[in-house]
C-alpha cells in the first residue's frame, strides 16, 4: 500500500506541471488544510510542550533553561519502574503480535474457501470491540472465578493463576486489541508477493520453509516493520487496558501521565513524562518514515 | 476476491471514523451540568431529576455532562475562572458535586454563587451539620462501609473496629481488597480511615488549611506503614482494584469476602441483584469510615445562572430528597424533618450518627502520590 502512494502523487504533480501552472494553487490549497491542522493541533503542541518543560520561570520569575524535571524523572526509581514496565509491555506485545499475526496473515493470503472467510472475520473482529468492553469481558473470562476458572473447576482441575491486575493482564488485552491492524498491514504486504515467484520456487523443489524464508520474508520485511511500528506506537501510550487490567504499580506511562496530571495536579511533571514518552515513540515513528521513504526511493 | 475487497473497504471505513469535536456554545435555557461522580449518580440525574425538573420548568432543559472525576470538575472550574477574567461564557452552569475551594482561588475569583445570599426557598431546610461553605449546597450524602459475603463470614463475627478489621484481614489472607485511592472513594476513604487510625482517630486534625509537607510526611507516613504491612494479606498478595465498581465485581464473583463500598452504590448493587440480598454491611464503631455530603455548586458567571439556581432549589425539594433515599440509596442533604415520615421510619437504621470527613485540596494530591509511591509497589508478587 505504501508503494503506490509515491508514484501516484508524483504522477499527479507531474501532470499538473504539464498542463500549466493554473492547477498548482488548487493542489496546494487542498494540501494546506491538513498541513495547517497538523501544524496547529499536533506539531505546535509538541513544540510548546518541549519548550514549557525546558524553558521555565524560576523563583524570581526569570525564564531560563531548566532540565530539573527530566533529572527528577531519570533519578526517580518510581518513574523509571513505570518506564521500564511500559517498555517491557510494548516489547512483549510486539513479539507476541508478530508470532500470532504472521501465521494468520500467511494463511489468509494463500487459503481459499469458506473457512478462510471465517478466520478473517474472527481476526478483524477485535477492531469493532471498544477496549473498555474488552477489559470487562477479560475480567469475566480470565479474571478470578471467571469463565475459565468455572470450566476448569467443572472438570476437577485447579484454577488458573489469573493475569488480572498483574503486568500480563494488559499484555493479553493489548495483543488481542491490536491483532486486526497488524493482520491487515501484513496482509497488504503479502499481496505484493507474486504467486508466480512462489510457484517458480516450488517448481525447483523449494521446501515450505524455504519459500517462506527466501521468497516471502524478504518481500514483506517492510510491512512487518510498518505493522510493528504502528502497534508499538499505540501500545506505548495505551491507557484503558493497562488502567483497568494492570497492577497499581508499576503502571504504564498512559495511566501514569493521566494520574500525574489529574490526580496530583502536577501538569509540569505530566508534560515531562509526555515528552519522554514522545521521545520513545518518535524512534518507532522514524522506523516507519524511513521504510516509507526507502520504498518511494525505489 | 470478494473477501479481500471487503477487507479494503472495512479498513478504509475504520480509518475514516474520526471523532469530530463538538463545538458548542451555551444555549439559552439549557443548563450545562457537570458531574465527576459515579455512573449511579449520573443515572439518577438522567432518569429522575432531569425529567422531573424539566416537567416542572417548561422551557428549561438540562445538558448532563460526565466530567469523569473530581479533577475533571476542577478543570472545568479553571475554565470558568479564565472565562470570568476575559468576560466570556464558561459554558458551565452547575457542578453536581465539588468543593468550592477547588480550583484554588475559585471563591476569590467569584465564580461560584453564594447560596446563603441567593435566596433559595428551600435553603433553610438544609441539614446544618452538612453545611461546609456558603458557596456549596449539600444535597446528598453517602458514606463508606464494609460489605461482606455472609456465606463466608457471619454478621455476628464481622469486625467492628479498625484493629479487629486488621486482625481479620491478616487471619484471612487474600479475602480483602480495596481500590486505588485516587480511582474511587471506597478505597480512598478506607485509606483515609487508616490515616485517622494512625493519627489518634481525630478527624479534626486535618483541615484544608493545615497542610504542610512536613506534617503530611509524618502523618501519612504512619498510615503507609499500616497499609504496607497489610498488603501481603490482601487479594493476590497486594493487588488493588481500579475502581469502586471493580471491587464490587470481585465481591460478587466470590473472589474476596470483604470490600469497602459506598453506601449508595452497595444498596443499588443489592437492589439490582449484582450482589445477593444476604450481603452483609458493617460500619466501624470506633470511628466510622469517611464519607460525606456531596455539595452542588452553581457558577456565578454561567449564562444560565438563574435557571441553575432554580435547579439548585429543586433538588432540595421533598420530591428529590425522598428519591435520593429510595432511588439512589444516599442520605438526604436536608434535615430529616423535611423527609416524608414513612421514609424517615423506613430508613431509620442508616441515618448516620456521624460522618467523619477528610479534607481535599493539597491533602488529596499528597495521599494519592504517597500511596502509589509507598504502598502500591511495596509488594513482592511472583509473576
Amino acid at each position: 500500500m505504501t508503494d503506490s502512494a509515491g508514484p501516484t502523487a508524483q504522477r499527479l504533480l507531474g501532470s499538473g506541471a504539464d498542463t500549466g501552472n493554473s492547477r498548482r494553487p488548487v493542489g496546494l490549497l487542498l494540501v494546506a488544510v491538513p498541513v495547517v491542522l497538523m501544524a496547529w493541533l499536533i506539531i505546535w503542541p509538541i513544540i510548546s510542550a518541549v519548550l514549557r518543560t525546558v524553558w521555565r520561570a524560576d523563583d524570581t520569575g526569570a525564564h531560563r533553561f531548566d532540565l530539573s524535571t527530566y533529572a527528577f524523572f531519570f533519578s526517580d526509581q518510581y518513574s523509571l519502574n513505570n518506564l521500564g514496565i511500559t517498555l517491557w509491555t510494548t516489547g512483549m506485545c510486539a513479539a507476541l503480535l508478530l508470532m500470532i499475526c504472521l501465521p494468520i496473515a500467511i494463511y489468509l493470503r494463500f487459503a481459499t474457501g469458506r473457512l478462510a472467510g471465517y478466520v478473517q472475520a474472527l481476526a478483524i473482529f477485535p477492531m469493532f470491540v471498544p477496549s473498555i468492553i474488552l477489559a470487562f469481558a477479560f475480567i469475566r473470562v480470565l479474571g478470578p472465578n471467571g469463565m475459565v476458572d468455572i470450566l476448569l473447576n467443572a472438570v476437577g482441575l485447579p484454577k488458573i493463576d489469573t493475569p488480572y491486575l498483574t503486568p500480563w493482564g494488559p499484555v493479553i488485552g493489548l495483543v488481542w486489541d491490536n491483532i486486526p491492524l497488524t493482520v491487515l498491514i501484513l496482509l497488504a504486504g503479502l499481496g505484493a508477493v507474486p504467486n508466480a515467484a512462489i510457484d517458480a520456487a516450488r517448481d525447483v523443489g523449494a521446501q515450505k520453509w524455504q519459500v517462506f524464508w527466501y521468497i516471502i520474508l524478504p518481500r514483506i520485511g517492510n510491512s512487518i516493520l510498518v505493522a510493528i511500528s504502528f502497534s508499538v506506537l499505540g501500545i506505548f501510550s495505551a491507557f484503558t487496558l493497562p488502567y483497568v487490567l494492570g497492577p497499581a504499580s508499576p503502571e504504564m506511562m498512559g495511566p501514569f501521565m493521566q494520574r500525574t496530571f489529574r490526580d496530583l495536579y502536577d501538569p509540569l511533571n505530566a508534560l515531562t513524562q509526555a515528552v519522554i514518552t514522545f521521545g520513545f515513540c518518535i524512534v518507532f515513528g522514524l522506523f516507519y518514515v524511513r521504510s516509507v521513504a526507502r520504498n518511494q526511493g525505489k | 476476491m470478494d473477501r479481500r475487497r471487503f477487507l479494503t473497504t472495512t479498513a478504509g471505513f475504520a480509518a475514516g471514523m474520526v471523532i469530530v469535536p463538538r463545538m458548542a456554545s451555551a444555549a439559552e435555557g439549557v443548563i450545562d451540568w457537570y458531574t465527576g461522580s459515579d455512573s449511579n449518580v449520573f443515572d439518577f440525574w438522567a432518569n429522575t431529576v432531569k425529567p422531573a425538573f424539566e416537567a416542572a420548568n417548561p422551557g428549561i432543559t438540562i445538558n448532563l455532562v460526565d466530567a469523569g472525576d473530581n479533577a475533571g470538575i476542577s478543570a472545568i472550574g479553571e475554565r470558568a475562572i479564565a472565562a470570568k477574567q476575559t468576560g466570556t461564557d464558561p459554558q458551565a452552569d452547575f457542578f453536581e458535586a465539588s468543593d468550592p475551594r477547588l480550583p484554588v482561588g475559585a471563591i476569590e475569583a467569584g465564580i461560584y454563587v453564594n447560596f446563603a445570599q441567593a435566596g433559595l426557598e428551600n435553603y433553610s431546610k438544609v441539614n446544618p451539620l452538612a453545611i461546609d461553605s456558603d458557596y456549596s449546597l449539600p444535597y446528598r450524602g453517602s458514606q463508606v462501609l464494609l460489605a461482606f459475603d455472609t456465606s463466608k463470614l457471619a454478621q455476628a463475627d464481622a469486625p467492628t473496629t479498625f484493629d479487629a478489621l486488621v486482625a481479620w484481614i491478616k487471619a484471612n489472607p487474600g479475602q480483602f481488597i480495596y481500590n486505588r485511592p485516587d480511582k474511587g472513594g471506597s478505597g480512598g476513604n478506607f485509606v483515609r480511615r487508616t490515616i485517622h487510625q494512625a493519627n489518634g482517630l481525630d478527624p479534626s486534625a486535618f483541615t484544608v488549611d493545615n497542610f504542610t509537607e512536613d506534617f503530611a510526611n509524618e502523618a501519612l507516613g504512619k498510615a503507609w506503614d499500616i497499609l504496607a504491612d497489610l498488603a501481603p494479606s490482601l487479594y493476590d498478595g497486594g493487588a488493588y482494584s481500579s475502581g469502586n465498581t471493580q471491587s464490587i465485581q470481585l465481591l460478587s464473583q466470590g473472589v474476596v469476602t470483604m470490600v469497602p463500598v459506598w453506601s449508595d452504590q452497595v444498596l443499588q448493587a443489592i437492589e439490582q441483584g449484582v450482589l445477593p440480598a444476604e450481603t452483609g454491611l458493617v460500619q466501624l464503631s470506633d470511628l466510622a469510615l469517611s464519607g460525606g455530603f456531596s455539595r452542588a455548586l452553581v457558577l456565578d458567571n454561567g449564562a444560565n445562572r438563574d435557571a441553575a439556581l432554580k435547579l439548585a432549589d429543586f433538588i432540595l425539594s421533598e420530591e428529590i430528597q425522598s428519591a435520593i433515599l429510595t432511588e439512589l440509596g444516599g442520605f438526604p442533604g436536608v434535615s430529616w424533618d423535611h423527609v416524608s415520615p414513612d421514609l424517615r421510619e423506613r430508613f431509620a437504621a442508616i441515618v448516620p450518627v456521624t460522618i467523619p470527613t477528610f479534607p481535599g485540596g493539597a491533602w488529596e494530591a499528597a495521599i494519592n502520590d504517597g500511596w502509589y509511591r509507598n504502598v502500591a509497589p511495596n509488594v513482592d508478587r511472583s509473576q
